[in-house]
């Protein structure tokens, strides 16, 4: 095997920021190599770099041995690279066929688009690879799964042979993820191509990768031979310090029914049926988790329970107290807490200090109000430090504007709040979306710990591993509709995957 | 709030205005006359004379509290663009509760003529509050649509059954119930002292309170404001009240104040527009826009004088629109300050680091 991409001494630097620290990496032709790293550590931008949209402030690349002197996504591609993103480029009314030959159509005479021929192409392109696909379905129709295959039949249509994933595998089911890897398998295998994949999972480094490259703070901290390390090496390596994830010691036997949600319909923000008669309970010191793709009744789900959205029928039910219909503010008086979805746009006052957002809530509590109305500024801010300290925010202190900070340590500021009212009712809904390994070990912890202490906890990730390594109970939502209700350690991701897509044992889809 | 001072503001405040004053200068020389000249009359058109100062303060105060009014509104996160019509029934109702209290003790009518002012001014507002929340009709539209329909309505009134006499001009307010002058033959009277207390608890109130601070979660993301239990709703309304309600006292000020008469265009040339151009300079904040009242009132009055050496009274506007201009461009300006400092520190660090070796972590 040959270089087939050489960094020399890369450096990358945005002011303020040095993205990439003097990284040297030879990336081999025909392997499949993982990078990995926390958010932040410089991946990315790495991977921009190869793919032209950065010019690297210091250092060489070398593809193929030829020296890069021209950065431009366009030459990148003419240079055969290729690259999928975590957030798909498709138009969603063209076909497949349309998509994929975006850019470089084929035309009739000349000028008119010929859409037989781009079909013709694209079912040549399936074939050859074994991608398989409708070319003339709409992208709208098709799964998520098979919109990333459009992506990478993309880039291949353009010629690459070199293919550059970013965070692939976020938005597919296990079985998709299964799927994606006997795909990655056979174009190195039969065509040689050289795959980069750029992921924080590391089960899935293991299981798809030849070699692994380590990053931290702009740093490549190690490359390794995959068959050498193991997750927990590779885990230590990325934080910089070991990290313990099997430690969640779950204590204590569940207690009263502390939410009770009977069945329930819920529109989404088009007014479609989005949760369609969903029945469910969740008992004091367990957590029961939500397993389901995006966009099938989750989120609505979880809204309607806190009262941001209207419930067409059916009832919630909150420590005893029925819940249907109230304001947020008064489903918060009855004891529950939530950690929304969505924090920039639900969670917090992106204007705002922190000081001010760990407050909310708590801003009429007599210790913070002087005569009924004065706002004690110096109380409030030694209320703020406290949180701050115990949450272990980092910033710049408690009077950094929250849309400053980094995505974790805004989440550890919803999270600082919300828990610090003691509820027994906890609504947690993506709890480490776009958060690091080292955060992310920290509000598992801190979500057990709820549970211990008796809390009722619905959760709903997209991150099935978090949903196994938290729940007690697991209910998998389909298309609005609950198609199963399992013991955490009763079930494997697999069998949850079935479940997931409405093709479950006994799914009623 | 411990914040540091925001000299970032001021910077870009003082570069707005001198931008202004030069524009101004060119424009001045253009037409053949001295630009300096020019600002000598402005000068000596506000401070030469103790009536002028108490003209420049009384009209300070009106944009002052107009400015206020809006901020209140912007806090919570709803546009009063109505404060002229508020203004203007405000001091439509409080005249015609002066006639028709004539006669009875000022320590009565004069609180009753307040109370009329606030009333109309609040419901006013109101309509587009709660159209806003319970219908989510932009209350910009609605209320630019119902300052229409005040002035019509004003105008209707005065030249028509509340006229005091056949020949009246308008409404005229009884002697008696008039604001005492403070300076002779100016405009300036004993409201400017109510005014400043009211100046002084809505700073308050905005700054220091905690209304003030769940209104301002509420301006700044109502979703979040919702989400976390504050009664976003209520407090959008209620602060689009409160914000009439100060314009409708500016209207009472107007006609018990200075002009001692109703008469549409007099109470009111688009005054609060002016406030709020200032409140949108202040970025809604309540100490600058009681600084760039100042600022306006003074280029105003001045303005006048200017017409002494031939300059006309247009000068003002092209001043006023220069500065909202400049302004506009307030958070440019300071972005490009601000990353030409991060490059600095960037480059420092990087050369630190390389000297250093190996970086520490």
């Amino acid at each position: 095997m040959t270089d087939e991409i050489r960094f020399e001494h890369i450096s990358m630097e945005f002011p303020g920021v040095l993205a990439n620290d003097d990284i040297s990496l030879s990336i081999r032709n025909g392997e499949v190599f993982a990078l990995v790293g926390e958010n932040g550590a410089g991946k990315s931008t790495l991977m921009n770099i190869l793919y032209g949209i950065n010019t690297p402030t210091a250092g060489n690349l070398y593809v193929r041995g030829e020296k890069v002197t021209d950065f431009s996504p366009k030459a990148a591609i003419d240079r055969g690279i290729g690259m999928v993103h975590q957030h798909f480029m498709l138009v969603p009314s063209f076909t497949v066929a349309q998509n994929i030959v975006l850019g470089r159509e084929p035309k009739n005479a000349g000028v008119l688009f010929d859409n037989k021929k781009a079909e013709k192409l694209t079912r040549e392109l399936v074939k050859e690879y074994g991608l398989e696909v409708d070319p003339s379905a709409e992208v709208r129709d098709i799964s998520v799964g098979l919109q990333q295959r459009v992506e990478i039949l993309k880039t291949l249509y353009r010629g690459a042979d070199i293919l550059i994933l970013d965070e692939p595998t976020a938005v597919l089911t296990p079985q998709e993820t299964d799927e994606l890897f006997e795909v990655i398998r056979r174009i190195v295998r039969e065509k040689e191509m050289t795959v980069i994949i750029i992921t924080h999972k590391l089960y899935e480094v293991m299981a798809i990768s030849d070699r692994v490259g380590v990053m931290r703070q702009g740093k490549l901290v190690g490359v390794e031979n995959t068959c050498d390390v193991d997750e927990k090496k590779l885990a230590s390596m990325m934080v910089g310090r070991p990290v313990l994830f099997d430690h969640l010691e779950k204590t204590g036997t569940p207690g009263d029914v502390a939410i009770e949600v009977d069945d329930l319909y819920v529109a989404d923000n088009r007014g479609l049926p989005a949760v369609r008669g969903v029945s469910l309970s969740v008992r004091k010191g367990e957590v029961l988790g939500i397993a389901a793709i995006e966009g099938n009744g989750q989120s609505e789900l979880l809204e309607a329970i806190t009262g941001m959205r209207k419930i067409n029928r059916g009832h919630v039910t909150v420590c005893g107290t029925d819940a249907t219909g109230k304001t947020p503010g008064e489903i918060r008086a009855l004891g529950l807490s939530h950690v929304p979805e969505d924090r920039l746009s639900t969670g917090v006052d992106k204007v705002a200090s922190v000081s001010d957002n760990l407050l909310v809530g708590k801003q009429k509590e007599k210790r913070f109000n002087l005569f009924g109305f004065h706002q004690r500024r110096s109380t409030v801010d030694r209320y703020a430090e406290e949180l701050y300290e115990k949450f272990d925010i980092r910033g710049a202190g408690i009077h950094t504007e929250v849309g400053s900070m980094s995505g974790g340590n805004m989440q550890k500021v919803v999270v600082a709040r919300e828990f610090s009212f003691d509820t027994p009712v906890l609504v947690i809904s993506q709890p480490t979306r776009g958060v690091d390994i080292g955060a992310m070990e920290f509000f598992h912890t801190r979500i057990i710990e709820q549970r211990n202490a008796g809390a009722a906890i619905l959760l709903s990730s997209a991150d099935l591993d978090e949903v196994f390594r938290l729940s007690d109970r697991i209910i998998t939502l389909y298309e609005g509709k609950i198609t199963g209700e399992f013991k955490a350690d009763e079930i494997t991701k697999e069998e949850i995957g079935l479940y997931m897509t409405g093709t479950g044992e006994g799914a009623k889809a | 709030m411990k914040k540091r001072f925001d000299y970032g503001y001021l910077i870009a405040l003082v570069i707005s205005l001198s931008v202004a004053l030069l524009i101004g200068a060119g424009i001045i020389a253009i037409t053949g006359r001295s630009p300096l000249r020019a600002y000598g009359a402005l000068i000596d058109g506000v401070f030469s004379s103790w009536r002028h100062i108490g003209d420049t303060l009384e009209y300070a105060m009106v944009l002052c509290l107009c400015g206020l009014a809006c901020d209140v509104g912007s806090r919570a996160g709803i546009f009063n663009v109505g404060g002229e019509g508020q203004l203007l029934l405000g001091a439509l109702v409080a005249s015609r509760i002066g006639t028709l209290m004539d006669g009875v003790t000022p320590w009565l009518a004069i609180p009753c003529a307040i109370l009329g002012a606030v009333a109309v001014g609040g419901f006013y507002a109101f309509i587009p509050g709660i159209l806003k929340v319970k219908l989510k009709v932009n209350e910009v539209i609605t209320t630019i649509m119902m300052n229409s329909i005040a002035v019509f309505l004003c105008v209707y009134f005065a030249k028509g059954p509340w006229k005091n006499s056949v020949n009246a001009e308008g409404i005229i307010v009884p002697e008696a119930y008039r604001f005492t002058t403070l300076i002779r033959s100016s405009n300036l009277s004993t409201a400017i002292i109510i005014s400043a207390v009211l100046t002084f608890l809505v700073w308050y109130i905005l700054q220091k309170t905690t209304k003030g601070y769940e209104m301002r979660l509420t301006g700044d993301n109502p979703r979040f404001a919702r989400f976390a239990g504050i009664k976003a709703d209520r407090l959008v309304i209620a602060a689009m009240v409160v914000s009439g309600m100060m314009c409708g006292l500016v209207g009472m000020f107007r006609v018990y104040g200075a002009e001692r008469i109703f008469k549409t265009t007099a109470v009111s040339n688009e005054y609060y527009f002016e406030g709020l151009m200032v409140a949108m300079i202040a970025q809604y904040q309540p100490l600058p826009t009681i600084i760039i009242s100042l600022i306006f009132a003074i280029l105003k009055i001045g303005a006048m004088g200017m017409q002494s050496v031939g300059v006309p009274i247009q000068i003002y506007w092209i001043l006023q629109t220069v500065v909202i201009f400049c302004m506009a461009g307030e958070k440019g300006i300071r972005a490009a300050i601000r990353k030409a400092r991060e490059k600095r520190a960037a480059e420092r660090d990087v050369l630190a680091r390389r000297e250093g070796g190996t970086a520490n972590e």
